[in-house]
């Protein structure tokens, strides 16, 4: 074997195509020397052209997009911007509040702050049909406003393209219009994210 | 420029803006005191310093009129600095008038000038440049007022501390990261719990093996005797033997790792006390850093009314929970505007009274233990007129005229504290309102602090404030109802008890309890609350109570339990929720659970509006068919309870399959109802066992499901369930409808 190897070495030194090489470099000395015909210059130009001509459509930026967190509720598919959510968590505890709207379904201890918990079927009033989990939380927020979400499972995160959310139409979502950004082609009902937070129906302030 | 930027750069301006306002405010205040000569050539140097930087930084984000500002304030006092000119009061009521003025540009420093401003900042900027050449024109409304009493002042000098800059909000949140890893210290000594009750169970195996053990040998040794060996009886004696090996060496390891676990939670215990002890003390702040305003709060007042009034201060290092001098910083100078408005009289009246001329308030902090403070806020002047007091609660129809008479001495000045009641004849913007005692007496009470006031005529007036160090060493009481705990402030408790059903009657429609020959209101939390009314387990013949003061009277209020006494860290109720009735906030428990903490007044509001409304008739509480619900996810365990129990029946609730055969054993049920997809024990095996048992054999059981295939429904009922309900058709009555054909 190792007799093998030792002879393996010249021979491959022997076959390091000298030959080879310099027959490249001769052909490359003579392309660059000779003048390209009017012909063959044309059609470099006219490919080079056809390549700058092109739709940048194909070149998306990240504004044509939105990045849509989905998940379902009461068998339905909705989405909510991620930009307007910070974390999800499964609810494991849930501490109601005497006195407080039933959209209002407690308090929670999320990573040691406490953190309101809604329930959106009851909130929007859609139909209250069926026995569904509803044991996850989306942490939505912005400077002013945070409060959880729950969801009866994360269905993923997933980029939608703005051109193609359709208006929603009311009567198909159950949802008031003021909160929903649209439909997906998908069919997921997008919320507004910016909306839910904004809006002062949710905000619980009683009278002293 | 990049309007992000110069926004960023503006918050940056101004936080250091409002630093340097205050250093230039305390630095004038001592000169004011007339320090010695090297001390006053130090502090204007000092000052020169602070105007001077003030300046640069205007400049460099481009605020003119602070900057134009801050130049006048650096000529003046770079000729004070020369000797050119020398300090005379009409300097300080500019210079205070200037920091003032600069005070009032931050807050809108992104919106360009508008004309009075500018036409402001003309205005002083041409005093200040006049000042400088040693020219004061008399200010245009007042009179110079006598300069404060000269004494020596003395400033402690000492090198500055080592610090960095740290925004505040980031240190809340890693104090409640903090706060959130003592329930990873109660988990591991849940973990630890466990783990001996699997060596407790070992245990008593091992028991039952040593009592089966001489039937074993001697068996073996008859069949020795006979020479039988190596037969099917060989195998199991051999099987038997190994598996009592295999359980002992089992028994050795979980040993071992009980006494790691054990270990462990010794070490994260410590470890989460004293990370936790340490974030609290960086969150701590001496008490000093509210002195400036304070100090300045005097200066500006005393001047108005035109009194002259000392500010003696002590205890300035002592250190308090930055949350808590923040909440505390407007009831003081709530505090110090009583004192300045009623207490301390004008030069002229004291003379006649032979006190020194110059008022003093004193302002003094000190430990009264490792965890409270006490602040004392004490004037030297004139005292509560508690007749006048006692007068103007009559006239305001705060107290009955014959109630005055049995009041004692203490009553009789706490009216004080009754809002809206106020012995100033005019109403102004600072006092005079007669809210603000009540409201500064309520911020103490919701810190878990105390105030009271002592007065003594002629001689001045004392406020006592009772403060937790930290805000974590708030103690309430926790009590259950229905099934949830709340939490009541122990300062608002006058007393926890319990009485028998019979102590409770009903007088002119309204119950009342009697306690120690007392008749007080009776109400019960849960009515007063709107929690469910599911009669309690069993008819107890006990009330337990808590009694909390009110401005009508005692009120005694029923609970299911009062559960015991305990620290709670006090939390607030989240963004959502910016108040809530009968609420003022929430706590997470050692378990990680979070509580809500019940608002005393409101609650004691809640309870005479409900006792006054008629109270309701108590429902007798016939026997109850129960039912077990049996659910993974809380929302759906709770809407089935609820269901359930609004229906009437009694409900016990389990997480899983294991939970609730351990639940059957020692609380049997009539009912059970079960989801199918759980972990540990899923729906179906649960049925399984149920029919199994020799007890529950018959035991209905009703399975809820997300499944809803035929081999599902069919493997549902070849494990004997009685009824297959699937969720996506769930509602309410199909639900109570099967119930009741089962029960």
């Amino acid at each position: 074997m190792e007799r093998e190897r030792n002879n393996a070495i010249p021979d491959r030194h022997q076959t390091s195509d000298w030959d080879e090489l310099r027959r490249r470099l001769t052909a490359a000395r003579e392309a660059i020397s000779r003048e390209p015909t009017r012909a063959e210059k044309q059609s470099i130009l006219m490919a080079r052209a056809a390549i700058l001509a092109q739709d940048p459509a194909g070149e998306e930026t990240a504004a044509d997009y939105a990045e849509v967190l989905e998940f379902r509720l009461a068998h339905e598919l909705y989405g909510i911007e991620t930009t307007y959510v910070s974390a999800t968590a499964p609810l494991l505890e849930l501490t109601p509040i005497p006195g407080t709207p039933p959209f209002l379904l407690g308090l929670i201890n999320h990573r040691g702050q406490i953190l309101s918990v809604i329930d959106l079927k009851k909130f929007f009033d859609l139909p209250d049909k069926g026995l569904t989990d509803l044991n996850k939380v989306i942490v939505v927020q912005n400077d002013e406003m945070e409060f959880g979400v729950l969801a009866d499972e994360i269905a993923g995160v997933r980029q939608i393209r703005r051109n193609e959310i359709q208006p929603a139409l009311p009567t198909l979502t159950g949802v008031r219009e003021e909160y929903l950004l649209g439909v997906s082609r998908e069919r997921t009902v997008l919320l507004d994210g910016r909306r839910l937070l904004a809006d002062r129906s949710l905000v619980i302030n009683d009278e002293e | 420029m990049d309007s992000e930027l110069q926004k960023r750069l503006l918050a940056t301006f101004r936080v250091e803006t409002r630093e340097r306002l205050e250093t230039i405010g305390t630095s004038l205040i001592d000169l004011e005191r007339g320090p010695s000569a090297d001390l006053e050539q130090e502090l204007i140097e000092a000052v020169f310093r602070e105007t001077h930087s003030l300046k640069g930084a205007a400049r460099s984000v481009g605020i003119v009129a602070i900057e134009t500002v801050s130049h006048g304030l650096e000529s003046v006092f770079s000729a004070l600095k020369r000797r050119e000119i020398s300090l005379a009061p009409p300097v300080f009521d500019l210079m205070h008038a200037s920091i003032d003025l600069i005070g009032r540009l931050l807050p809108s420093l992104e919106a360009a000038p508008i004309p009075e401003e500018n036409e402001q900042v003309r205005a002083l900027n041409q005093r200040l440049v006049r000042a400088a050449k040693g020219q004061y024109p008399p200010p245009p409304e007042k009179t110079a007022l006598p300069p404060a009493e000269r004494e020596e002042t003395t400033i402690e000098k000492s090198a500055p501390p080592k610090t960095v800059r740290i925004a505040t909000e980031k240190l809340d949140a890693v104090l409640q990261q903090t706060e959130g890893m003592l329930t990873a210290k109660l988990a591991a000594a849940q973990q630890v719990e466990e783990l001996r009750e699997v060596g407790r169970s070992l245990a008593l195996w091992d028991n039952e093996w040593k009592k089966v053990q001489p039937v074993f040998r001697r068996l073996r040794r008859l069949r020795q005797a006979d020479g039988i060996d190596g037969d099917q009886y060989g195998v199991l004696f051999e099987f038997l033997d190994r598996n009592h090996a295999t359980v002992h060496g089992l028994t050795h390891r979980l040993a071992q790792i009980t006494k790691t676990a054990e270990l462990d939670h010794h070490h994260l215990g410590g470890m989460v006390e004293a990370v936790l002890d340490d974030v609290r003390d960086a969150l701590m702040l001496p008490f000093a850093s509210v002195l400036p305003i304070l100090e300045k709060s005097v200066r500006d007042l005393a001047r108005d009314r035109g009194k002259t009034v000392r500010l003696a201060t002590e205890g300035a290092s002592v250190e308090i929970d930055r949350r808590i001098l923040e909440e505390m910083k407007d009831p003081l100078l709530h505090l110090i505007r009583k004192c300045i408005d009623h207490g301390i009289e004008s030069p002229d009246e004291r003379m006649r009274q032979e006190k020194p001329p110059v008022g003093t308030i004193t302002i003094a902090l000190t430990l009264v233990s490792g965890n409270r403070v006490e602040i004392i806020v004490a004037d030297d002047g004139a005292g509560i007129d508690t007749e006048l007091l006692v007068r103007t609660a009559v006239d305001a129809g705060l107290v009955a005229p014959e109630e005055t008479e049995r009041m004692t001495a203490t009553e009789r000045l706490n009216l004080a504290f009754a809002s809206g009641l106020s012995t100033s004849p005019l109403i102004d913007d600072i006092s005079g309102r007669g809210l603000g005692l009540a409201i500064a007496r309520e911020r103490t009470a919701s810190l878990g602090g105390t105030m009271s006031v002592m007065t003594s005529v002629g001689k001045g007036t004392t406020f006592r404030i009772s403060l937790p160090l930290t805000l974590s060493t708030f103690r309430g009481v926790i009590v259950e109802v229905a099934g949830q705990l709340f939490v009541v402030p122990t300062t608002d408790v006058q007393l926890v008890s319990r009485r028998k059903k019979e102590a409770i009657a009903t007088v002119e429609n309204r119950e009342t309890i009697d306690l120690a020959g007392q008749h007080l209101s009776f109400v019960r939390l849960r009515d007063i609350l709107g929690l469910p009314q599911p009669a309690p387990l069993a008819e107890n013949d006990y009330v337990p109570l808590f009694v909390l003061a009110a401005d009508a009277g005692r009120i005694a209020f029923g609970v299911d339990r009062v559960v015991g006494e305990q620290e709670v860290v006090v939390k607030g109720l989240g963004k959502q929720l910016r108040h809530v009735r009968n609420f003022s906030g929430s706590t997470v428990l050692g378990n990680g659970r979070v509580v809500p903490i019940l608002n005393s007044r409101e609650l004691a509001g809640s309870a005479v509006q409900a006792a006054t409304a008629g109270t309701r008739a108590i429902v007798g509480t016939a026997e109850r068919k129960s039912v077990l619900v049996v659910e993974d996810s809380i929302t759906s365990r709770t809407l089935l309870k609820n269901i359930l129990e609004g229906a009437g029946y009694r409900t016990l609730t389990a997480v899983d399959g294991v939970e609730a055969l351990n639940l059957l054993k020692t609380d049997p049920v009539d009912l059970v109802v079960s989801d199918v997809d759980m972990p540990r024990m899923d729906g179906f095996e649960l049925t399984s066992r149920i029919r199994e048992s020799r007890e529950f054999a018959a035991l209905p059981v009703v399975l809820v499901t997300s499944l809803d295939s035929r081999e599902d429904r069919e493997r549902g009922i070849d494990a004997g369930a009685n009824a297959y309900i699937v969720k996506s058709s769930f509602d309410q009555s199909n639900l109570l409808d099967v119930v009741r054909r089962l029960i």
